[in-house]
C-alpha cells in the first residue's frame, strides 16, 4: 500500500536555526506513529511543516503522491490533513453531540429552503448525521455526554469530544499535538486506546507527539526518534527501546 | 429513553413530549380572545409582534453573538413598505406582508455587509444604531412617501375579501404568522445551519477550519433575522394603523434589547418569555419622559449582573423540557 | 472666512479631542469603550448648571465639585458594575455600556424634562482681535484649558511610571497581579479618571451651548468618530481625530450643507473603517478570519 503521507528530505532552516535536517518518513492508514525527543528536537516544528504553518527549507512532503510542501494551512486541511491544538476550540456554549455534528456539517446534504420548511429529505439528513454522531460519540465511550453542554466537562473528556469531532470529519491523517498532556492517568490510558482503536477501525494514519514515553512504547505501532531536528531512530517500541543512540540522547543513559 | 442514567444527568426528553408542551402554547393561546377584553387583546396582539422581534433579533446577538443593533431598522423598514405598499400602491396586505419580508431580508444583508468585514463589538454597533437613525431620517424626510411625522395610516384590512376590523380578527392572523415563523426559526437553528451559525459565535477560527462558510452563514443570520423582524413590523404597522417615525428610534433599541436579555440570549424559549413580559411596560412608561430608557437600561444591567443568561436559564435548570435551550418544538 | 472658521473648528476640535481623549483613557487602562460616555460628559455640564444657577455657587468650585462627583461616579462604577462582570465575555462589558449610557440618558431627561437651559457668560472676556478674526474669550478659555490638560496628561503618561503601569496592565492582567499592582484599584482609578475628564470637557461644553438631554449621544459618536479616525488607543491619535473632526464639520457645514454636520462623525466613521481602518496611528480593528 502506498504511504498516505510522505516526507523526502525535509529540512526546516531559521535563520541561523536549523530546527530540522533532512527528515525523511512515511505514514500510513491504520497505522499509529509516535513521534518522540528531548525538548527542542524539532517535533512541533515536524508538525508545523507538514500542516502548511511553515514551508521547508528543503525536501517534499507529498500527500497520496500530491506535493502539498508550501501549500496555505487551510488547504492542507482541506485535502485532509487534521491537526489538533492543545487549547481544542471546541463550541464552549454547545453540547457535545451539536459539537461532533459541526465536524459532520459538511457532510450533511441539505439546504436552507429543506431545513427552513421541515421537509422530509432535510429531516432525514439530519437525523442520519445525529446518529452518525451518536455512534462515534459510543464508539469512544462518551454517549453519556452528548446532550451536555461542552463547557461542563473535564479537561480530558473535552479533548476526547475534540477527537471525536475531527474524526467525523472523516481526515485520511491526523496530527495529534500531546493528546495526552495534563490528564489523570486513568484518561491518559484512554486516551492512548481511544488513538489505537482510530486507527485499527477507523483507518486514519495518526501521527503524534507525546512525551509520555510510557504511552508511546505501549500504543505506537512506529516510533520515530528526534534529536536536535534530526530523525535518530525510527522503528517498533521494542527496537527503538534497545538503540544506542536513542538511549544516549533521550533517556539519559546507555 | 428518559429518566437518569447511571452518571446522573438527565437524558434527553422524548420528542412526543416536546410536541405536546409546545404545540399547546399556541391551541391555548387560540382560547384569549374568549376571555379577554378590547385592551388585553390589544395587548396580547402587541405581545405577538414582539415575540417576533425578540426572536429576530436574538439570532443575531443571541446565536451569531454579535452585538449588531440593526433591529430597529429592519422593524420600521417593515412597518413602512406595509403601510406603502397598501396606501400608495393599493396592495392587499397579505402581499404587503411578504414584501415587508423581502424588505427586511434586504435590510439584513445590508447590515451583514459590515460584520463581514471583520468589523466587531462597538464598531458594529454604532454602525448598526447609524443604521437605524439614518432609516428614521429617511422616514421623516421623504416625507412624499412616508408623510414624515404625520404618521402614514393603513388602509382597512382585509383578508381575501374578509375584512378585519376587531383586535380578535388581528390575533388570529398574527398567531398564525407567529406560530409559522417561529416554527420555521426553530427548524433552522436546530439544523446544521443554526450550528454553524452558533460555531461562529463560539469559535470562529475552528469553525473555518471545519470547511463552513462564515461569509455564508453570517449572512443568512442578518438576513434571516431581516426577515423575520420585517414580518414584525408589518404586523406592527396593521396593529397600530398608523406609522410613525419616533416608533423605531434609540429608546425602541433598548426595549429589544432588554427582551431579549431578559428571555435569554441565544434561547428561542427565552425570546418567546422576553417578548411577552416586557411588552406591557412600554405604554407605561411612555408617559414620563426618560423613565423607558432608565428603566429598560437597569433592567438589563440588572441580567447582566445577577442572571446573565436570562429567564430560559432559570427554566433550564428547573426542567428537561428547557434544557435544550433554543428548541422551541 | 476660512480662518474664522477654523478658529470655531480648533475650538469644537479641542473639546472633541478631550471627549476623545477621555475615552481612550479609559480604553487603553480597561479595554472598555463606555458609551455612557457622551452622557457623562452632559453629566459634569448639568452639574455645574445645577450649581450654579440653583444653588448660586460660583463657577469654579461648582467645576471643581462637578469634577470630583464624576470622579466618584467613575469609582463607583468600576467597582460595581463592571468588576463583577469581568469572568464573562467582552461583549457583556459593552452591552454593561450601552444599558449605562441608556439609564444616564433616561435619568438626564427625566430630571430635565422638556426643557432646554441655557446658562449665562461666565467669563467675561474681551475678544481679541487679530485683522479680521474674532477670538472670543471662550476660544481662548476652552483651547488654553484642553492644551493644559493634554500636557498634563501626556506626561503623566509617557513620562511617569503610570504610563509604564497602564502598559503593563495592558499586556498581562494577571502579570502584573502577579508582581503586587492592584490591578482592581487601578481600573477604579482610571474610570474615575476618565469621567472627571469627560466632566472637564462638559463643564467647558455648559456656558456656550444650549444644553438639552440629548447632546450626550452627540458627543459619544464625535468622541468614537475622533477616536476612530485617530486610531484607536492611541491617545495622539485621539487628540488628532478630534481636532480634524472639529474643522471637518465646520467646512462641510459651511462649504457644503448645514445638514451634513450631525452626520459628519458617521460619515469619517464609515469612510475610515472602509479607507484604513486602522486610523492615522491605530492599532488593529478588524477581525480576520
Amino acid at each position: 500500500m502506498d504511504p498516505l503521507l510522505e516526507l523526502k528530505n525535509v529540512s526546516v532552516h531559521f535563520a541561523g536555526l536549523k530546527a530540522l535536517t533532512d527528515v525523511s518518513f512515511a505514514a500510513r492508514g491504520g497505522e499509529v506513529k509516535a513521534v518522540i525527543g528531548p525538548n527542542g528536537a524539532g517535533k512541533t516544528t515536524l508538525f508545523n511543516v507538514i500542516s502548511g504553518y511553515v514551508p521547508p527549507t528543503a525536501g517534499e512532503i507529498y500527500l497520496e503522491n500530491k506535493p502539498i510542501h508550501g501549500l496555505a494551512p487551510h488547504h492542507i486541511s482541506a485535502r485532509g490533513v487534521r491537526r489538533t491544538f492543545q487549547n481544542g476550540g471546541l463550541f464552549g456554549e454547545m453540547t457535545v453531540l451539536e459539537n461532533v455534528l459541526t465536524g459532520l456539517h459538511v457532510q450533511i446534504s441539505s439546504g436552507f429552503f429543506g431545513l427552513m420548511l421541515g421537509t422530509r429529505a432535510a429531516r432525514n439528513a439530519e437525523r442520519e448525521a445525529t446518529e452518525k454522531a451518536r455512534r462515534l460519540l459510543d464508539m469512544m465511550d462518551m454517549g453519556e455526554f452528548a446532550d451536555q453542554q461542552v463547557k461542563s466537562l473535564s479537561g480530558g473528556q473535552q479533548r476526547i469530544v475534540e477527537i471525536v469531532r475531527t474524526v467525523a470529519t472523516e481526515p485520511p491523517l491526523m496530527l495529534l499535538d500531546e493528546p495526552a498532556v495534563g490528564l489523570s492517568p486513568p484518561m491518559r490510558e484512554r486516551m492512548m486506546e481511544i488513538i489505537r482503536r482510530l486507527a485499527g477501525e477507523q483507518g486514519v494514519a495518526i501521527l503524534l507527539i507525546e512525551h509520555a514515553i510510557d504511552l508511546v512504547m505501549a500504543g505506537a505501532d512506529v516510533i520515530i526518534v528526534l534529536n536536535a531536528g534530526q530523525k535518530i531512530a525510527e522503528g517498533s517500541p521494542e527496537q527503538v527501546r534497545e538503540d544506542r543512540e536513542v538511549l544516549e540522547a533521550y533517556l539519559g543513559h546507555a | 429513553m428518559s429518566g437518569d442514567t447511571a452518571s446522573g444527568s438527565p437524558a434527553p426528553v422524548q420528542r412526543s413530549r416536546w410536541i405536546s408542551t409546545f404545540y399547546l402554547l399556541p391551541v391555548l393561546a387560540a382560547f384569549i380572545p374568549l376571555f379577554a377584553n378590547e385592551y388585553i387583546q390589544f395587548m396580547a396582539n402587541r405581545m405577538l409582534v414582539y415575540i417576533l422581534v425578540t426572536v429576530g433579533f436574538n439570532l443575531v446577538v443571541g446565536n451569531l453573538g454579535q452585538l449588531a443593533f440593526a433591529n430597529t431598522a429592519f422593524f420600521g423598514i417593515g412597518a413602512y413598505s406595509t403601510a406603502i405598499m397598501m396606501s400608495h400602491v393599493g396592495l392587499p396586505y397579505w402581499v404587503a406582508l411578504i414584501i415587508a419580508a423581502i424588505a427586511g431580508g434586504l435590510a439584513g444583508l445590508l447590515a451583514s455587509i459590515t460584520a463581514l468585514r471583520g468589523i466587531r463589538l462597538y464598531y458594529l454597533a454604532i454602525i448598526t444604531l447609524a443604521f437605524g437613525e439614518l432609516m428614521r431620517w429617511v422616514y421623516l424626510h421623504a416625507d412624499k412617501v412616508t408623510m414624515g411625522s404625520d404618521g402614514l395610516p393603513l388602509p382597512p384590512l382585509d383578508l381575501f375579501g374578509l375584512p378585519i376590523t376587531t383586535e380578535v380578527g388581528k390575533f388570529y392572523i398574527f398567531l398564525a404568522i407567529t406560530v409559522v415563523v417561529v416554527k420555521a426559526t426553530s427548524n433552522l437553528l436546530r439544523s446544521r445551519i443554526g450550528r454553524a451559525i452558533m460555531a461562529i459565535r463560539d469559535n470562529e477560527l475552528t469553525t473555518a477550519s471545519l470547511g463552513i462558510s462564515t461569509a455564508h452563514h453570517i449572512v443568512l443570520a442578518f438576513v434571516w433575522s431581516g426577515v423575520v423582524v420585517g414580518i414584525a413590523g408589518a404586523m406592527f404597522a396593521a396593529l397600530v394603523g398608523r406609522v410613525f417615525p419616533e416608533s423605531f428610534g434609540l429608546i425602541e433599541v433598548i426595549v429589544h434589547f432588554a427582551m431579549v436579555m431578559v428571555g435569554g440570549t441565544g434561547s428561542l424559549i427565552g425570546s418567546v418569555i422576553g417578548g411577552v413580559t416586557l411588552t406591557a411596560l412600554p405604554e407605561y412608561f411612555r408617559q414620563f419622559p426618560g423613565m423607558e430608557e432608565l428603566f429598560f437600561g437597569i433592567i438589563i444591567i440588572c441580567i447582566l449582573l445577577f442572571l446573565p443568561k436570562g429567564i430560559a436559564s432559570i427554566l433550564a435548570k428547573l426542567s428537561a423540557v428547557f434544557r435544550e435551550r433554543y428548541y422551541l418544538d | 472666512m476660512l480662518l474664522q472658521l477654523s478658529l470655531s473648528g480648533l475650538t469644537q476640535g479641542a473639546l472633541y479631542a478631550l471627549i476623545a481623549l477621555s475615552l481612550t483613557v479609559l480604553f487603553r487602562a480597561t479595554t472598555i469603550v463606555n458609551f455612557g460616555h457622551g452622557d457623562f460628559v452632559l453629566g459634569g455640564a448639568f452639574g455645574v448648571y445645577v450649581l450654579v444657577m440653583l444653588l448660586g455657587l460660583p463657577f469654579v468650585p461648582s467645576a471643581i465639585l462637578a469634577t470630583v462627583v464624576m470622579f466618584g461616579f467613575g469609582i463607583v462604577i468600576s467597582r460595581g458594575l463592571i468588576d463583577p462582570i469581568k469572568a464573562g465575555p467582552h461583549i457583556g462589558f459593552a452591552m454593561m455600556s450601552i444599558s449605562l449610557g441608556y439609564v444616564f440618558r433616561g435619568t438626564t431627561r427625566a430630571l430635565w424634562g422638556r426643557e432646554v437651559f441655557p446658562m449665562p457668560r461666565v467669563f467675561d472676556i474681551e475678544p481679541i482681535f487679530v485683522g479680521h478674526l474674532v477670538i472670543t474669550g471662550d476660544t481662548m478659555i476652552i483651547t488654553g484649558v484642553v492644551t493644559m490638560l493634554l500636557a498634563a496628561c501626556a506626561f503623566v503618561f509617557y513620562q511617569t511610571s503610570i504610563g509604564k503601569l497602564t502598559q503593563a496592565i495592558y499586556q498581562s492582567e494577571r502579570g502584573a497581579m502577579l508582581i503586587g499592582i492592584n490591578v482592581r484599584r487601578f481600573h477604579d482609578v482610571m474610570w474615575g479618571f476618565a469621567l472627571a475628564l469627560g466632566a472637564i470637557g462638559g463643564i467647558l461644553i455648559a456656558p456656550i451651548s444650549l444644553l438639552h438631554p440629548d447632546l450626550g449621544a452627540g458627543f459619544l459618536i464625535r468622541g468614537f468618530a475622533a477616536m476612530t479616525l485617530g486610531g484607536f488607543g492611541s491617545l495622539g491619535g485621539a487628540v488628532v481625530g478630534g481636532v480634524i473632526l472639529g474643522l471637518a464639520e465646520q467646512y462641510s457645514g459651511a462649504y457644503l450643507n448645514s445638514a451634513l454636520i450631525d452626520i459628519t462623525s458617521y460619515l469619517v466613521i464609515i469612510i475610515v473603517l472602509v479607507v484604513r481602518p486602522n486610523g492615522l496611528f491605530g492599532k488593529q480593528v478588524i477581525v480576520r478570519v
